[in-house]
């Protein structure tokens, strides 16, 4: 037997010499680094931009900033849209500490992707696409805590690669980094003439600068020091060293087939397919709207506008009235849309059958209540719901505007605000002024920059937040100026403080 | 080349030709030995071993009998003083002593070999090798081909519903879903239910799938429960144990046998939801409308009936085998069919099983060869179908007048969906197949007396394919005409388990030793998925992709993911004197899937046993036949269901893009943390038993009591992101606790001449709670789990929470408090005020657990002649179900819209939060079912074989409180206990089967 002995033992040996102590095993299809080529940091970068070409800012991040002022809301439809009151509290300004996570988790993950992707970069070897990158990148993190800053005031900066839980900066100290880094990206960044296909999507020299006007014009209500001059200097630094012009046709600017233009400065980019997010037909339309619209899925029946901002469109000859479907509907053809055996009626006031819950209640008569948007043009390719119209963040008709009222608020000269306002107003064939006032550079941002994500800005820069309108009365405290920061981040970091009011 | 002097003779041919040499020594004077091997009822006992040795010399030979129960021994030395000794499973080892044998003489020897009776003396299979029940020191239940489950299964594991104290099983009707299986409660909060699953291990085959296995070619399935007894299987073996084997080959026994079945089901439990007349006349009196579109005046259609059937379902099983003096083979096929009482959903499987054994120099080294190919068939429906035949509105037909299926196209899509549930089935069609092929070949060897060396190396291959249709006019793929998709995926394990194992016995001690060496490769997920879409017919369905005309391919999330796993093991039995045990274990498992710091560890166990019968203060108490106290302490570990690369950095694209210079392009970013601490989730368990057997064999059971603790439970922790890449980090944090105590009896209350009643019971009690998921520094106040979104309620983080102190499988919801003088439902707020508008998040609250606190079966078999019943009673009691399916349905205020149960229709219409989910909807989840009840008739002992008939039903009844289709709702996975809108409807089957052998 003792073959049968040295065999085994042999087989034995032979297994234990094939070693078999080893553990690593080969990661097949997926990528453990960043490849260190062009190619790599270019990929490396995409995440930064899918935080904009993504739901969470466009309904997400978009809900909190735009359902909380006049321009949009979601009134509880019999018990659908109710959620447990969250678009409520939105509309009516009551929203708690732990209602408002979703803006502070997309700001902040942009910020750490921004930290991340530099931090990458910085270990790149030095060139030209370095340098660009670098700079783009900053101008994003920038965008984020700009965000970050305007809606919940005194946050952190963080950076990349601390273990510590980071500690807030105050609103005046968020603001001056902002503008440093802002300042410091400048001499990277691209300037095309106008905002061309290889920018698209990307920060330029323009968007820096844009973005600075934006600052400079809030630097008094941010820090209690206007900058208007600053926002002129800006401004005008932006339209004479640029070749950006308004376009003539403003619907185009928000269409499902939406590209690089003359007037677009930064926009969040959407694809049906590849980046997905942008739900507004979806959301906005009613369900009988389906056919007319050629939309391959049955529209929700959720957003709608205030009666008091439906209002501000009753310009002669407005262009941009079209944005709005209102009232009894009919195809294209001229017949009756039919909601059950009645005519679709969009009702621009807004009628409750429950006060507490803000129910509109069944619908009755073929009776929808609100006025829809459809400036975001509802589109006929979308896929599961998506839609191809990308999103404009900033475009040359708000720097106009931006600037009118930087003269005006600097009593710098009318002329030139008028002059300004007027191009808004002349590309919608809507009437011109002679005069002007802050009230009416505020009504004119509403009509030209409606659901584009800076009503709330606005009416806090204007004073206007605590006013009523909806089923809002108005009047609540001023610090509901902030957000408050999340309940859930209160948590996690001990250093944070919560701001005043919550 | 050249040689150079002479070429040396190969080193192992010069020790084979010693080996043979030794064998060929002739002895002068011998002579031979013939026997005769018989049962007690005088048949012949074909295949037991027959030893026969010399106590003065170290003369040793081994045989079997044969066919007919003969064995031989040949030019045996012609002395005095033999001895032989013949054993065969099932049967008490026979001793004849001093035997003389004559020179060119014959001597003939015949005895008859006794049965087995109590359970204590079986032969168990344990993790490398086997035990005889009195040397047993851990908590192993065996359940034997007898005893397994009547009915159409699929899964094996089925077999062994309600017979096991401690094994929780739940599966619902759905023939191509499997059963959900948890042993001694959940040790772990992951997602995914493989986290949950005991490990299995079939023939010696760790891992390998319990689908390769037909549920008529198995055995005997042994359920490993504490750790003493699953601590050699260390890193996975935190969820329990079960080792199947399968039918065998034994040499001498040619066999041929057929068993087959056909069976009737039928859906066991509808919901009685309103019809058309009823819900028109709710509406009405409610001064409700319905739109046209949901109401075409004269339809009055039952959907559960419009989807449902009578499914008819066969099985057929063909074994046979054969065997001659050096190698027996066995083969056999098996064919199932099972047809869903839903339209459009069926399984069936074809498995063929080979087994070949060869026996060399005088049976010490012992060559096995099996192979297994399971092919499986399924097709599927989509889950819609499940939550519409319910739901969808009685008012309208099925199909307009033009053909077409009836659709409201206004219909937004969304949670659920409201399809037409015919059309669902007939426009989508969803086919899987998977291929599974298990090959696995050992050479035992016996080296030494006593010492044997085993190496096993097993391969198994698993393909699974599904090809997805939905049709140019499915609701599924309303912005497609026709939409298409294929996936193949192929997963591969490769296992060598190595080991040698020592057994001596010497005056009153039994030493049993065993070292072994063990090495696996997973790679799974090898493979892709491709689809097409806008075709212009739709009569190729999958067959062609290329003539879609969509552009956009969806290539799903399939990564290959390779696991390693290498493991030293060792253990150690000692006996004195069959009275006391010891029994030591260790294991060193080492897993390519946890950090680089832990990616090795330990698991020991060691354990106790006192044979109290065997005592001489015992002696003379006559109504013991057996005592045992046993009491044992082991860790294990938990790592399975678990990403092979779960504790590295990965950089993904993930299914989104960003525009850059004018194009959509893919991203790189991190997807996942890097842990290099991560490792196995640990269970320690302590567990205590006593075995009896009582009063002449006739009561006997067992007892244990176990305290189990699981520590670094793993979760994803929320982590600043200006810290890590990645959000989220898994990492070991968490504790968790079971007790629990379980009960085994068996006992033949009668046993008259013709007439004998045998009755078992099982009874397990457990006891989960989640201890900590929080340390220094992974912390979380809580988890919410379950979230999924109902009508009117989102803003809902989960409608179950992972919180210390609570078991997992909390219900989290609302509390109910009844309706208000308007007919409103109220709730409880979380200041305890009662209100209509209190159902924010906030006011949630836990509301019950889906942790059973008692399961049972109960178990009779009456015999009379030739006749033999089985009644089986199995049960779950004080576990709660959250009924979300019925919560939904009850929305009068979306009566109009979708159809509400006949309960609805006395709830007021105005209740629009009648179907928020609350305390009022977690149900009990109590229940008792007549699983079984089994009429079989043998038929005398033939000459040539063997046949008997049976006749048998399966859930005939049950009690129950809930008030959903069936309270058997999955108990495993990270979320148990929610029926919400997908359950496939469990089956009332009647069964006609017949076996013969010949």
């Amino acid at each position: 037997m003792k073959a049968l002995l040295y065999i085994a033992i042999s087989a034995t040996v032979m297994m234990a010499a094939a070693g078999c102590t080893k553990l690593d095993v080969p990661v097949e299809s997926q990528l453990t680094t960043i490849p260190n080529t062009q190619e790599g940091y270019v990929a490396a970068t995409g995440s930064v931009y899918q935080k904009m070409s993504s739901q969470s800012f466009a309904v997400d991040f978009w809900r909190v900033i735009e359902l909380s002022t006049d321009e949009a809301m979601i009134p509880n439809r019999n018990g659908s849209y109710y959620d447990n009151g969250s678009y409520i509290k939105l509309h009516k300004h009551t929203w708690t500490t732990s209602d408002l996570d979703a803006p502070w988790n997309w700001g902040y993950s942009g910020i750490s992707e921004c930290n991340r992707v530099l931090n990458l970069l910085s270990k790149s070897d030095s060139s030209a696409l370095r340098t660009q990158f670098t700079a783009e990148i900053r101008t994003m993190r920038a965008l984020f805590y700009f965000y970050m800053m305007d809606l919940y005031g005194n946050v952190p900066i963080t950076t990349y690669g601390s273990t510590a839980s980071p500690t807030q900066s105050t609103r005046a100290v968020v603001f001056k980094y902002i503008e440093s880094e802002l300042l410091a990206a400048v001499p990277g960044l691209g300037a095309p003439a106008t905002v061309t296909l290889q920018y698209y999507g990307r920060p330029t020299l323009w968007m820096a600068y844009a973005l600075l006007q934006k600052l400079y014009l809030n630097a008094e209500y941010y820090t209690g020091t206007a900058r208007y001059t600053d926002a002129i200097t800006y401004g005008n630094k932006l339209m004479s060293e640029s070749g950006l012009s308004l376009e003539k046709n403003y619907m185009s600017l928000f269409s499902p087939t939406n590209t690089a233009n003359n007037e677009t400065i930064f926009v969040a980019v959407f694809d049906a397919n590849k980046a997905t997010g942008n739900y507004f037909s979806r959301y906005t339309l009613h369900g009988t709207l389906r056919a007319k619209y050629g939309l391959n899925f049955s529209p929700s029946n959720a957003m709608c506008t205030s009666p008091e901002f439906f209002d501000l469109f009753s310009l002669t000859g407005d262009a941009r009235d079209t944005t709005w479907l209102s009232g009894l509907q009919y195809d294209f053809a001229g017949n009756k849309i039919m909601n059950g055996s009645y005519q679709l009626n969009l009702t621009r006031a807004i009628t409750l059958t429950d006060a507490a819950t803000m129910n509109v209640g069944p619908e009755v008569n073929g009776v929808s209540c609100g006025a829809r948007s459809i400036k975001f043009y509802p589109d006929p390719n979308a896929v599961n719901r998506y839609q191809n119209n990308d999103i404009p963040v900033l475009r040359l008709a708000d720097v106009y505007l931006m600037q009118a009222e930087a003269l005006l608020r600097s009593g710098g000269s009318t002329a030139t605000a008028v002059a300004l306002f007027n191009k808004v107003r002349a590309r919608v064939n809507a009437p011109t002024v002679t005069t002007l006032t802050l009230q009416d550079i505020l009504d004119e941002r509403g009509r030209e920059l409606a659901w584009e994500g800076w009503r709330r800005n606005d009416l806090i820069r204007f004073g206007k937040w605590e006013g009523a309108w909806g089923f809002k009365t108005g009047g609540e405290s001023t610090s509901r100026r902030l957000f408050p920061i999340p309940a859930t981040e209160l948590v996690l970091n001990a250093n944070l403080v919560q701001n005043d009011g919550y | 080349m050249t040689f150079r002097g002479k070429r040396p003779f190969p080193r192992h041919a010069v020790l084979l030709l010693f080996a043979v040499l030794l064998h060929l020594k002739v002895f002068a004077q011998t002579g031979d030995i013939k026997g005769l091997i018989r049962t007690e009822k005088g048949e012949p006992l074909p295949g037991a071993t027959v030893i026969l040795t010399r106590n003065a010399s170290s003369f040793s030979k081994v045989t079997r009998t044969d066919s007919i129960g003969l064995f031989r021994f040949s030019k045996v030395p012609a002395d005095t003083g033999y001895v032989i000794k013949a054993s065969y499973i099932g049967y008490t080892t026979h001793v004849s002593e001093r035997y003389s044998v004559k020179a060119n003489d014959q001597l003939s020897v015949a005895f008859k070999m006794q049965e087995n009776n109590g359970q204590l003396s079986d032969v168990v299979v344990i993790g490398y090798g086997s035990r005889s029940r009195s040397e047993m020191v851990g908590a192993v239940t065996t359940v034997k081909k007898e005893d397994f489950n009547v009915g159409v299964y699929s899964d094996p594991v089925q077999l062994l519903q309600g017979k096991v104290a401690g094994l929780n099983i739940s599966r619902s009707g759905n023939p191509n879903e499997n059963a959900a299986v948890i042993l001694r409660g959940p040790s772990s909060f992951r997602s995914g239910t493989d986290a949950y699953e005991p490990f299995y291990v079939i023939d010696g085959v760790p891992g390998a799938s319990i689908y390769s296995v037909a549920p008529g070619d198995i055995e005997s399935m042994e359920v490993l429960k504490d750790a003493v007894s699953t601590s050699i299987y260390g890193s996975r073996a935190a969820n329990g144990v079960i080792i199947i084997t399968t039918r065998k080959v034994r040499s001498g026994q040619s066999h041929l046998s057929y068993s087959t079945y056909g069976a009737v089901e039928r859906i066991s439990n509808t919901i009685k939801m309103a019809d058309a007349n009823q819900l028109r006349s709710y509406l009405a009196a409610n001064n409700v409308t319905i739109d046209a579109i949901n109401n075409d005046g004269v339809s009055n259609t039952n959907w559960q009936k419009e989807v449902t059937r009578t499914g008819f379902s066969h099985n057929h099983n063909l074994a046979y085998s054969g065997s001659n003096q050096n190698s027996s083979y066995g083969v056999s096929v098996n064919y199932l069919n099972n047809e869903g009482i839903i339209k459009g959903s069926s399984m069936n499987r074809f498995v063929i099983r080979t087994n070949l054994q060869h026996r060399a120099f005088n049976d010490r080294l012992k060559l096995d060869m099996n192979v297994t190919n399971s092919i499986t068939n399924g097709k599927q429906i989509p889950s819609q179908v499940l939550s519409n035949m319910l739901t969808y509105m009685p008012t309208v037909p099925v199909k307009n007048a033009d053909g077409s299926y009836y659709e409201d196209r206004s219909r937004t899509t969304g949670t659920g969906g409201y399809y037409n549930p015919v059309a669902l089935i007939n426009d989508n069609t969803i086919q899987s197949k998977a291929n599974i092929l298990l090959v696995n070949g050992i050479a035992t060897v016996n080296i030494l007396k006593g010492l044997d060396f085993t190496t096993s190396v097993s391969y198994q291959r698993q393909r699974n394919d599904t090809d997805l249709y939905y049709n140019s006019a499915s609701m599924l793929a309303q912005d497609y005409t026709g939409y298409a998709q294929r996936t193949n995926v192929s997963n591969t394990k490769k296992v060598l388990e190595s080991f040698a194992t020592y057994e001596r016995r010497f005056n009153k001690h039994n030493i049993k030793l065993l070292g072994g060496y063990s090495w696996q490769e997973d790679r799974n997920g090898d493979g892709y998925q491709v689809s097409g879409y806008n075709f212009v017919s739709d009569d190729l369905k999958w067959n062609n992709l290329g003539q879609g005309n969509g552009t956009t391919v969806n290539y799903g999330n399939n990564y290959v993911s390779t696991l390693r796993l290498i493991s030293f093991y060792g253990r150690a039995f000692y006996d004195y004197d069959g009275r006391f045990l010891f029994q030591g274990s260790l294991r060193r498992d080492g897993s390519s899937a946890f950090g680089r710091n832990n990616r090795w560890g330990y698991f020991p166990s060691v354990s106790v046993g006192w044979n109290l019968q065997n005592e001489r203060f015992m002696k003379n108490v006559n109504f013991v036949n057996v005592l045992k106290v046993r009491a044992g302490y082991g860790v294990v570990g938990n790592s399975t269901g678990f990403n092979a690369y779960t504790s590295r950095l990965i950089y993904g694209s993930g299914s989104s893009y960003f525009y850059y210079n004018g194009a959509w392009i893919n991203s790189l970013t991190p997807i996942q943390n890097d842990n290099p601490d991560l490792r196995w989730e640990r269970t320690a368990t302590t567990n205590v038993g006593v075995d009896f057997v009582l009063f002449n064999n006739k009561l006997s059971g067992s007892v244990d009591v176990y305290d189990k603790r699981t520590t670094d439970l793993i979760g994803d922790y929320t982590v600043s992101t200006t810290q890590y890449p990645y959000s989220t980090m898994t990492a070991n944090v968490g504790a968790m606790s079971n007790k629990g105590i379980e009960l085994a009896l068996s006992t033949t209350p009668v046993k008259t001449g013709k007439f004998s009643w045998t009755s078992s019971v099982t009874l397990a009690h457990n006891v989960n709670k989640i201890t900590s998921i929080s340390n220094d520094l992974f912390s979380a106040p809580q988890f919410y789990t379950a979230a999924f979104s109902a009508r009117g309620q989102s803003g809902i983080s989960g409608y179950q929470i992972i919180k210390e102190g609570m078991p997992l499988g909390s219900f989290y919801t609302l509390k109910y408090a009844g309706k208000n003088a308007d007919g409103k439902s109220t709730f409880v707020a979380a200041d305890g005020t009662i209100s209509t508008d209190s159902t924010a998040f906030t006011n949630f609250r836990v509301t019950g657990s889906a942790q059973p606190k008692l399961i049972y079966g109960w178990n009779n078999t009456f015999r009379y002649g030739q006749f033999d019943l089985n009644i089986f009673v199995r049960g779950v009691y004080g576990n709660q179900i959250l009924n979300a399916t019925r919560a939904d349905m009850n929305a009068p205020i979306y009566a109009n819209t979708t159809n509400v149960p006949v309960s609805t229709l006395s709830e007021s219409i105005k209740d629009d939060k009648d179907h928020f989910i609350s305390s009022r909807y977690v149900e009990s989840g109590s229940y008792l079912r007549l699983d079984n009840a089994t009429l079989g008739y043998s038929f005398a002992n033939k000459k040539n074989y063997q046949l008997r008939v049976y006749a048998s039903g399966n859930n005939l009844f049950i009690i129950t409180k809930y008030k959903g289709i069936d309270p058997e709702i999955n108990v495993s996975g990270q979320t148990p206990g929610i029926d919400n809108r997908s359950y496939y409807p469990k089956t009332r089957t009647f069964l006609l089967g017949l076996n013969v052998t010949f």
